[in-house]
């Protein structure tokens, strides 16, 4: 390559792009003929939404892993903006399906119904399929995927090493969307170990001073805890009543028993009629609890929660904001997706004890925040507690602390990347985490105050923000249930808003008028909001605000979805 | 329920405000400090004032169309859940949906919630665009006004408890920005903080007595639903009792009622348009306006059912009516005595309110109708005529300052930054000065005060005979009414000693000596609020034919036969002790409580100054009682109580070591539990692990000899455990 040929290096690499990209874009109006289900209905899910970001992300990465340093930074531009570009497809198929312009999808389901169901022979012999679907529980958590994803990209669209960082977060997606997609446990298994790859090199490469540490106590942490669910699973698997392969040909010719989730929830539900206890009560709570860790580490619960404020601080802040946007809700998906309905004496066993630990994680979670003088600390520690909700959701044992368990982990998932957001602005423009290291910040970044606040106030439950219609309809079912137990919930809130406005009275307000920028600031100057980074917080502010005013966009699906799981599920085919 | 007519629209009244908070931010971001922005747009100021403008135009359209009948009109459905009933299996389908409901309660605070916010809007424009330091951010003023209003004016519209409470949140967030709008003041920022999470304690309260409600009434919170006589009759009234206490603590943090009313006095931080909103007009308000919505509930349960309630509603009024006014006794900056005179005025409508209530639910329908009027009444003449007092003092203030910045640049060049400008103890002698601002505040203390004919007085009057009235009956309420009737005294005093300490007397400072009435802007609203003050009783004329819901009891007299009434029903009743109890509190708080402010504040104009011919009547007795009456007051005011009435009876000091100590203080330890104990575990598990597998690495010798001897072991081994299991 010759010495005066910078500028020849870019056009070529804007040209392979370029190539790329019409590539993919010809992909994009072939994906309809490229997979289609039983009924001949188009497989929206398996390749667009799954397969695409994963396999082109794989090709992004490639493209750039074997070029020195310098060819890599030039190389950067042109890949991250192609890694938006397909970023944005997923999205624009999910939100499509929503409004039906694909293809009309009624998602007022039956209990074990899906949408867009497709599948795959895969391992005949053992029962294992490509089997994916989707529901009133599944769908909003794909959408919010896509949807975080180009956010993420545009947030931190400066973040070094652009060449791998930008197609790892799109690799996150797709392995994130195939957890919620899988109706298969094997498939499940294998996108809920997926998603610990992007994030552990997440933040092994682009976390701070400790990342080595962080990054293999967040990854030996959740693997451990999920080879104890993949120990409830396999048991599970060898426990459902075997069936015969010729009248259920997802049935494993050698086991006689199947991986698909459609299937053992079938045999729950019909082992549960009545007064049936699939599987036995002991068994039951046997496999209730090895799931549940897996699930409860995820989320995670208090104690089980340490490994998230110490990944958090050291990730990027994209890797925070997928991973507290997304990740930790594929624990409470999970749970409800499996335990919830596979055991429901077990869960009426153990109703108290859940309770009892989402109480925790919301009380305790929100004391330790009010004790922690690092921002991005404190903002993962209201991650905790704010799961803690979800808890206490499910132990309500009603439709609508169950609708807003589901709402949370969707308000959630907008609120959260936008509190990692600001963390991370702060952080990029002050060089510091602690909380009263900048004060008046209002005067320096007046955008990033603005946008500090507006994450806080949603997050601490502000009304027409999205936060709040879950808190609310948490609390209206567990009051039936717990009665004067509501007060912990309600010091908890307290104590939400005095951590969050005692960090914005220390960062956002005083510092005197002095009118001298502070030290950390390194003369950088304006220290405000970069172009990316103030679109990708409108973005996150405006649907937050869109959720927050117009529940029922999401909560209608979820209604439904809880509907058709209390009758499938507690009512035993009517008591 | 839905209608046509005006109410269809009604939507629009919070609505406009609400979207014009995003489009003066922006433009303010956009345009700030350009010519056009801060001349013809006043920094946004006119487009806060067309909207606020249109609002207050809708508001009065509806009010007219519903004077006489209520009105109720759907908006759409905000979401549906859905409830389990575990024993039969059925699913129940709960809608939370969003709409209007305006009845004669809803009328009379949208009045006042629109009507001030557009007087307070402008005065902003005068007030706070010609002071420098406000250069430049009054865009973010202008927005989170119109946000606040529409907040209050959301409430008042909403029309079930779920929604006014969606909007309650709204205005304390709106109070927490613009109390700390001066953000790089620590004091603002703290006192912003404060008054957050003060209100938010009670906001907790509140959530937990919507959900009991909610849970009560099956799924509803909507007042077409609850207020149904049948579904009242069907709720359990203990429980009922309980959930309405607890939104009472909301109400109590709200409104700044003992013992959460620490944040009011602090959040006079804010700008001086921000006191006259939030502490006058309308914020403070809304836990007056929850209160007398739970109205309904007392009057339909079981007769004595809620008259716990009634009564801790009515005390909790009178203790902060007595304290609040022993602490203004003692205030020197003019705002704080406003602040605690609100709280203490606050207090009065609640021990109203509490009075009312206990008639209602124990049979005295008439009664209680006419109590509740007496009791939001005196809302009405309180939020015009402290919204009034405010603005005359931020015009008072706002010209200090003017005049100080001319002193000082006139003197020896150096600015004297110690100089306070709301300090009482630097005015004096302003009557003449200020002509506006002095008959206003004038007018505003006499209605505060209760001086027989002006504002205040009728509803002042009416809430202490029900209140004497209801402790006929119920011995407790004797507490609350001795507390009111004292607190009248009281009010005579504190009120009069500001006027006099700000505008009678000679200049206590150079500065007051140079004060001019001159801004633009700021007079409007005062005149105009001086002729509402001074009309009260025109508007007394709804009070007698009932404010509340049940319009078959009102009944509209004609106007003169209506004033006649109203004079002989207060100066001649029949029932000679409701006579006596009139005279006594005339007595108290028209004569004696401003007799003593006189004897100790009062005194004449520098020579050659003569204030109006309205007001100077004032400042001649004022004079002439100091000079007859050698009043000395040292004593008390060195006196241990003094102190702690200046220490705000310990309060705040109290709750902030007990902030700091009990909840940072435990917050500190979970932190370190957290770290230490649990965390620890995690990484003693992981440091375990590792020692144990540095052990079992040294069986790994490398030597042949080792492994030959572990094979033979365990050949061994597993023979003998074969021939175990056989």
């Amino acid at each position: 390559m010759s010495a005066n040929s910078t500028l020849d290096i870019k056009n070529k690499e804007f040209i392979l792009v370029g190539l790329l990209l019409v590539t993919v874009a010809g992909l994009a109006a072939f994906f309809p003929s490229l997979g289609s289900n039983a009924q001949g209905e188009v497989d929206w899910i398996s390749l667009p939404l799954v397969g695409f970001p994963i396999v082109v992300s794989g090709i992004l990465m490639a493209f750039a892993s074997q070029e020195s340093r310098a060819r890599k930074e030039i190389l950067a531009g042109p890949i991250r903006l192609a890694t938006l570009c397909f970023s944005l497809i997923p999205l624009a198929i999910s939100t499509a399906l929503f409004f039906d312009w694909l293809i009309a999808v009624d998602w007022a389901l039956g209990y074990n119904e899906y949408a867009l169901e497709s599948r795959y022979h895969w391992m005949e012999s053992i029962g294992v399929s490509w089997h994916v679907g989707m529901d009133g529980l599944s769908f909003p958590m794909v959408w919010l995927t896509t949807f975080l994803v180009p956010v993420t990209i545009i947030m931190t669209w400066e973040e070094k090493n652009g060449a791998v960082y930008h197609p790892l977060l799109l690799m996150m997606g797709g392995a994130l969307i195939g957890v919620f997609v899988s109706l298969d446990l094997f498939m499940f298994y294998i996108f809920w170990e997926l998603t610990l790859i992007p994030m552990f090199f997440l933040i092994l490469s682009w976390g701070g001073k400790d990342r080595r540490y962080a990054s293999q106590k967040f990854f030996i942490y959740t693997f451990a805890s999920s080879v104890i669910m993949l120990l409830g699973l396999i048991t599970l698997y060898f426990l459902q009543p075997a069936q015969d392969a010729s009248t259920n040909p997802w049935v494993g010719d050698l086991t006689g028993r199947s991986f698909d989730i459609v299937t053992i929830l079938d045999q729950a539900n019909h082992g549960n009629l009545g007064d049936g206890i699939f599987l036995g009560m002991g068994m039951q709570k046997v496999l209730f609890v090895l799931l549940m860790i897996g699930f409860l580490v995820k989320l995670p619960a208090v104690p089980f929660h340490t490994w998230l404020p110490d990944a958090h601080v050291q990730a990027p802040t994209g890797g925070s904001m997928l991973l507290a946007g997304v990740m930790l809700k594929m624990g409470a998906y999970g749970m409800f997706r499996l335990p919830l309905a596979l055991f429901p004496d077990a869960l009426m066993h153990y109703q108290h004890c859940i309770m009892a630990i989402g109480l925790i994680s919301l009380v305790w979670g929100a004391f330790v925040c009010l004790g922690q003088t690092n921002l991005k600390k404190m903002v993962a520690y209201s991650s905790v507690s704010h799961m803690g909700v979800i808890l206490l959701g499910i132990a309500s044992m009603q439709p609508i602390g169950y609708a807003a368990a589901l709402f949370m982990m969707f308000a959630h998932g907008i609120i959260s990347p936008m509190l990692f957001a600001v963390c991370g602005a702060f952080k990029h423009h002050y060089h510091s985490m602690e909380i009263g290291a900048m004060r008046g910040m209002a005067k320096f970044s007046p955008f990033l105050a603005v946008y500090m606040m507006f994450a806080w106030m949603a997050s601490l439950g502000l009304p027409l923000l999205a936060g709040f219609v879950a808190e609310l309809m948490v609390l209206l079912a567990y009051w039936a249930i717990y009665g004067w137990w509501i007060l912990l919930p309600g010091l908890a809130l307290a104590i939400t808003a005095t951590y969050y406005l005692w960090s914005m009275q220390r960062t956002i307000f005083e510092g005197g008028d002095e009118g001298q920028p502070p030290a950390t600031l390194l003369g950088e100057n304006p220290p405000d909001l970069t172009l990316p980074e103030n679109i990708g917080m409108i973005i996150l502010a405006f649907f937050t605000v869109l959720f927050g005013v117009f529940p029922f966009i999401a909560l209608g699906m979820m209604d439904d979805w809880t509907v058709a799981f209390f009758e499938g599920v507690f009512n035993r085919g009517g008591i | 329920m839905s209608e046509t007519g005006i109410i269809t629209y009604a939507v629009l009244i919070p609505l406009l405000p609400m979207l014009a908070f995003p489009v003066i931010l922006f433009l303010g971001g956009i345009f700030n400090g350009t010519p056009g922005w801060v001349k013809k747009a006043r920094e946004g100021g006119l487009i806060a004032l067309t909207v606020m403008g249109a609002s207050l135009a809708l508001s009065i359209m509806l009010i007219l169309e519903h004077l006489h009948h209520t009105g109720a009109s759907d908006i759409f459905t905000w979401f549906e859940s859905s409830w389990w009933n575990s024993s039969t299996g059925d699913i129940r389908t709960d809608v939370f949906g969003v709409g209007i409901h305006v009845d004669h309660l809803t009328v009379m605070l949208l009045f006042v919630a629109a009507f001030l916010c557009f007087l307070i809007n402008v005065f902003s424009i005068g007030y706070m665009n010609t002071d420098p330091i406000n250069d430049n951010r009054n865009h973010r003023f202008y927005a989170e006004f119109v946000l606040f209003c529409s907040g209050m004016l959301g409430m008042v519209l909403a029309d079930s408890f779920l929604w006014l409470f969606i909007f309650w949140e709204i205005m304390g967030l709106c109070s927490y920005l613009l109390i700390g709008f001066y953000y790089e003041r620590p004091s603002a920022a703290y006192a912003a903080k404060k008054a957050f999470l003060t209100t938010k304690v009670g906001d907790v309260f509140l959530v937990i007595g919507l959900v009991m409600l909610w849970n009560l009434f099956d799924g509803h919170l909507d007042y077409a639903y609850v207020f149904n006589s049948a579904n009242i009759a069907a709720v359990d009234p203990g429980s009922l009792q309980l959930a309405l206490g607890m939104m009472f603590i909301g109400a109590v943090g709200k409104s700044a009622q003992f013992p959460l009313h620490v944040w009011l006095p602090d959040a006079m931080e804010g700008p001086t348009p921000v006191s006259a909103l939030i502490h006058a007009a309308t914020m403070v308000n809304a836990g007056l306006y929850l209160v007398a919505r739970m109205f309904p509930f007392f009057a339909e349960a079981d007769v004595g059912s809620l008259s716990t309630l009634a009564i801790i509603i009515a005390c909790i009024g009178g203790v902060t009516a007595v304290m609040a006014a022993l602490i203004a006794f003692v205030q020197v900056d003019i705002k704080k005595v406003l602040a605690y005179s609100t709280m203490s005025q606050l207090a009065y409508i609640f021990t109203g309110l509490g009075a009312a209530l206990w008639l209602a639910n124990n049979g005295y329908s008439e009664a209680a109708v006419l109590a509740m009027g007496a009791a939001l009444f005196h809302l009405f003449n309180h939020a015009m005529a402290k919204g009034m007092l405010f603005m005359a003092s931020g015009s008072v203030i706002h010209e200090m300052h003017h005049a100080h910045h001319e002193v000082a640049h006139h003197g020896d060049g150096h600015d004297d930054d110690d100089f306070d400008a709301q300090s009482m103890e630097n005015m004096g002698g302003l009557a003449s000065k200020m002509p506006i601002a002095s008959t206003a505040m004038l007018v505003g203390s006499m209605s505060i005060i209760g001086i027989p004919f002006i504002g205040g007085f009728w509803s002042k009057e009416g809430i202490i005979a029900n209140t004497w009235t209801v402790a006929m009956e119920e011995p407790i309420f004797i507490l609350p009414a001795l507390l009111v009737l004292g607190g009248a005294g009281m009010t005579g005093f504190y009120m009069s000693r500001m006027w006099f300490m700000t505008f009678a007397g000679k200049p206590k400072s150079e500065v007051a000596a140079h004060v001019h009435e001159q801004t633009p802007w700021i007079p409007i609203p005062l005149v105009v609020l001086t002729f509402m003050s001074l009309s009260a009783i025109i508007f007394a004329g709804m009070h007698s034919t009932s404010w509340l819901g049940d319009y078959d009891h009102g009944h509209f007299m004609g106007f003169f036969e209506y004033i006649g009434e109203e004079l002989h029903h207060v100066f001649l009743n029949e029932n000679p002790f409701l006579l006596m109890l009139t005279y006594v509190a005339i007595g108290l708080s028209a004569i004696l409580g401003p007799s003593f402010a006189m004897a100790l504040y009062g005194g004449r104009l520098d020579d050659g100054e003569k204030a109006k011919p309205w007001v100077q009547w004032a400042i001649d007795l004022s004079s002439k009682v100091r000079r007859n009456s050698h009043f000395d007051n040292s004593a008390w005011a060195n006196s241990g109580l003094a102190n702690s009435l200046h220490q705000r009876l310990h309060f705040d000091a109290v709750y902030d070591a007990a902030m700091l100590k009990l909840v940072a203080g435990f917050a500190n330890i979970t932190a370190m539990i957290d770290r230490v104990v649990i965390d620890g575990t995690i990484k003693l598990i992981e440091s375990t692990s590792q020692a144990a597998s540095q052990k079992v690495r040294l069986i790994t010798t490398g030597s042949a000899r080792d492994y030959i001897m572990m094979v033979a072991l365990g050949t061994l081994g597993i023979a003998l455990l074969l021939w175990g299991v056989a």
